[in-house]
């Protein structure tokens, strides 16, 4: 997995400087990991959490990278990316490759270079079981479809023509919609019909074969040697039969792979698509499901000491940057006070998305490239130094001028009035806010899992969509994001309570 | 031949941007006089006792305070330290008190000889607590300034004035704020103060008391002194009409 090896916050501060440094890593003796990534929340049969047992990360793409690292004299490490992410980290050199259902098409070409296919498939139509009316696209004329966004399946649908298409980020969401009635029917990647689709006695799937498309291992166009390597390794693998073999355990053998592989045998039994759909129907009594439910804690605990580490390191740096900011906003004469303002209205008027995928994706552009945790953190940072800086302005201002004189007329200097007497009464101003902030950093926190990192949220995601359960797993990420959150809530709390004592009306 | 008077103010010039504010004030002030600046709101009185410990800047003239000497001048400027050694020599007191509301009335008066002079608390406390009984604030020491009425509070800030030894008490208006009946009860320390040989500075409207206490009264008007002599001779047989006009509305 792909999980920093820093645990506490100094180490990662002493990595991150590290990384800004440019300090070489440290080399070993043996070859270096086939680095590949996938996105764990795309879920069953790709890159998912093993139900049985979530610490582990499984799927047909982790034996078929497991063969082709083999195959190189490597070791295959799986690293976690959103999957719209997937292209723009291999362009950034996150790591080697990205495979995650990655359909090879002629945009993508433009940006990457693709292995020969890997595996070819179809689009599936799903519907209710007791649709009798749709069996093909054709029946599908001012009807709701859902698919999954940027897919080949949405385009087809689009292109069709007089269907409503809804886009969705998760494909465990898409059945469920389906089954609920919020769709008419759903057009997938055949593999996922296979496990979210057909296992439920509610849903079957119609029709002929929709379309058709390869999935390619997608590799930086600077690196034709790697490619070669791949594609020999593919090649091999293909002919040895151990492609054919995973497919088949997984159970997504299909007839455009027959004809593809020019291999018409039977397909053998498909005991990983089995495994899964036993672990996952299995009838539970209340003591297994808490069992389980206890199982899923030390995976949040680890997304969420990634959330804590994210969230103190940003909110630290914000409010020492904010504090120097309101400072110049204030003192800092004409020149630098404009600076100050033009940096609060821009970094508050843009989205905190784009920031990060800015500081992330776009930096390298001009050299600056800067690991998911220090981007995290410098993206959390700047965002809220913007936030803090106004709080703090306000705060300083609201203590009234004749505070300064007294300090003055008693013989102080400029700071010595400003840390003894100005600051104190500023601080009782701005401390229930900046814990609001803080608050509201935590759960902002959650966005950084575009930019590769994996904490709480991220969890949540993947374990949801392994299990389908977005209502018991979110019930209990709610409740770490609450319990992470509380501590400030009461530290709110005892401040307005002490700083009440100085402001008693007189009786 | 009489001593050399322990603060003269020269040819003072003072403007907010185009406004002129002092426009060459002359000033003499012996030790131990209770000097009251009197004059129409607006006057240029309270800038004046601002220009003096230095919390405003001026463009032109000169103040010296015993030894110490600011001139200001198209060729000179006073620096930051010159500034604040004018600065101790004065304590002063605002209209509004101003005194620190995070802090108690005892941390009020010791703030600023820790802070400044460096005191250890026990020494700051045994300069800071005869003066907060002397005010009569022995049983508020550990209040804050919201607990305690307005007079209390402008007591609390006369001692924390004095808590820094100033050789001059500057006071802006000390009582406009208060209701009337505690006005007499901040007099009362300034009366005291007086009796000791404090020198005294002080801006107010309160013509009753300037003439129950003051030595020397100034009369300001438009930015100029009109008119300055001992007490008892300006408030009683004016010479500057304006000066008479002014007398007259508190008669």
């Amino acid at each position: 997995m792909s999980r920093r090896q820093a645990t506490t916050a100094w180490g990662a501060i002493a990595a991150a400087l590290g990384a800004l440094l440019g300090a070489p890593i440290a080399g070993s003796a043996e070859p270096a990991p086939l680095r590949w990534a996938g996105d764990s929340e795309g879920g069953a049969p790709y890159v998912f959490r093993d139900p049985r047992n979530p610490g582990r990360t499984i799927g047909f793409e982790v034996d078929l990278m497991n063969a082709v690292a083999k195959k190189l004299g490597r070791r295959a490490k799986f690293v976690q990316n959103q999957w719209d992410g997937l292209v723009p980290g291999l362009k950034r050199a996150d790591y080697d490759v990205a495979v995650n259902g990655i359909e090879i098409t002629e945009d993508r070409g433009r940006e990457v270079a693709f292995s020969i296919p890997y595996f070819h498939t179809f689009e599936q139509i799903t519907v209710r079981a007791e649709n009798q009316s749709i069996r093909s696209l054709g029946d599908g004329g001012g009807k709701v479809a859902g698919t999954l966004k940027y897919s080949l399946a949405e385009r087809i649908l689009e292109e069709r023509g007089g269907i409503e298409v809804r886009g969705y980020d998760s494909q465990t969401t898409i059945y469920e919609d389906l089954v609920n009635g919020r769709l008419d029917f759903v057009l997938l990647d055949h593999p996922v019909a296979v496990y979210y689709g057909e296992p439920d006695p509610r849903l079957k799937s119609v029709g002929r074969p929709v379309g058709e498309l390869s999935y390619g291992i997608a590799v930086r166009k600077e690196d034709p040697a790697l490619l070669a390597q791949i594609n020999q390794a593919l090649a091999e693998l293909k002919r040895e039969g151990i492609l054919r073999d995973i497919y088949d355990r997984w159970g997504i053998w299909n007839p455009v792979m027959a004809e593809a592989f020019r291999d018409t045998s039977p397909s053998r039994p498909a005991r990983e698509l089995e495994s899964y759909l036993e672990a996952m129907g299995q009838k539970r009594g209340w003591k297994e499901r808490a069992a389980q439910y206890f199982s899923y804690l030390p995976l949040l605990a680890q997304g969420a000491v990634t959330t804590i580490e994210l969230s103190f390191l940003g909110m630290i740096f914000a409010v020492a940057l904010g504090l120097v900011i309101a400072l110049l906003r204030l003192y800092g004469g004409p020149v630098l006070s404009a600076g100050a303002t033009i940096y609060v209205e821009l970094i508050r008027g843009t989205p905190l998305l784009i920031q990060l995928f800015f500081i992330f994706y776009g930096l390298p552009n001009v050299g600056i490239k800067l690991s998911p945790f220090l981007a995290a953190v410098i993206g959390l940072a700047l965002n809220y130094s913007a936030y803090e800086a106004e709080v703090y302005r306000s705060g300083l201002q609201s203590v009234p001028r004749g505070q300064m004189d007294a300090a003055y007329s008693l013989g102080m200097t400029r700071l010595q009035a400003l840390w003894h007497v100005v600051i104190p009464q500023a601080t009782r101003v701005v401390l229930p806010p900046m814990t609001n902030d803080f608050i509201s950093l935590l759960k902002d926190s959650s966005l950084v899992s575009v930019i590769t990192m994996v904490e709480l949220t991220k969890v949540y995601g993947q374990l949801a969509s392994t299990y389908y359960d977005y209502f018991g797993i979110g019930l209990l990420t709610a409740g770490a994001y609450f319990v992470i959150g509380l501590p400030f809530v009461r530290l709110s709390r005892w401040v307005e309570k002490k700083s009440s004592k100085g402001r008693a009306t007189v009786v | 031949m009489a001593p050399a008077p322990l603060i003269e103010v020269e040819n003072l010039h003072k403007s907010y941007g185009d406004t002129p504010i002092l426009r060459g004030v002359d000033l003499k002030i012996k030790k131990a006089q209770a000097t009251f600046l009197l004059g129409r709101s607006g006057c240029g009185k309270s800038t004046l006792l601002r220009c003096l410990n230095a919390l405003e800047g001026f463009e032109l003239g000169k103040i010296r305070v015993g030894s110490v000497e600011i001139e200001r001048g198209p060729q000179r400027r006073p620096g930051e330290a010159q500034l604040r050694e004018l600065r101790n020599h004065f304590g002063m007191v605002f209209q509004s008190y101003n005194l620190f509301p995070h802090l108690t009335i005892l941390e009020n008066a010791i703030k600023a000889p820790m802070v400044v002079k460096g005191l250890s608390r026990q020494d700051a406390e045994s300069i800071a607590v005869p003066l907060l009984e002397k005010v009569g604030l022995k049983s508020q020491l550990l209040s804050y300034p919201s607990q305690v009425s307005g007079g209390q509070q402008q007591r609390a800030a006369i001692a924390r004035a004095l808590a820094m030894s100033p050789r001059v008490m500057l006071y802006d208006e000390p009582t406009s704020a208060l209701d009337p009946w505690l006005v007499d009860e901040v007099f009362e320390v300034m009366k005291q103060l007086d009796e000791e040989g404090m020198t005294q500075i002080v801006v107010t409207h309160e013509i009753r008391f300037a003439r129950e206490a003051a030595d020397q009264i100034v009369f300001m008007e438009d930015g100029v002194i009109v008119e300055g002599g001992p007490a008892e001779e300006v408030l009683s047989s004016p010479e500057d009409p304006r000066t008479e006009a002014f007398l007259r509305k508190f008669k």
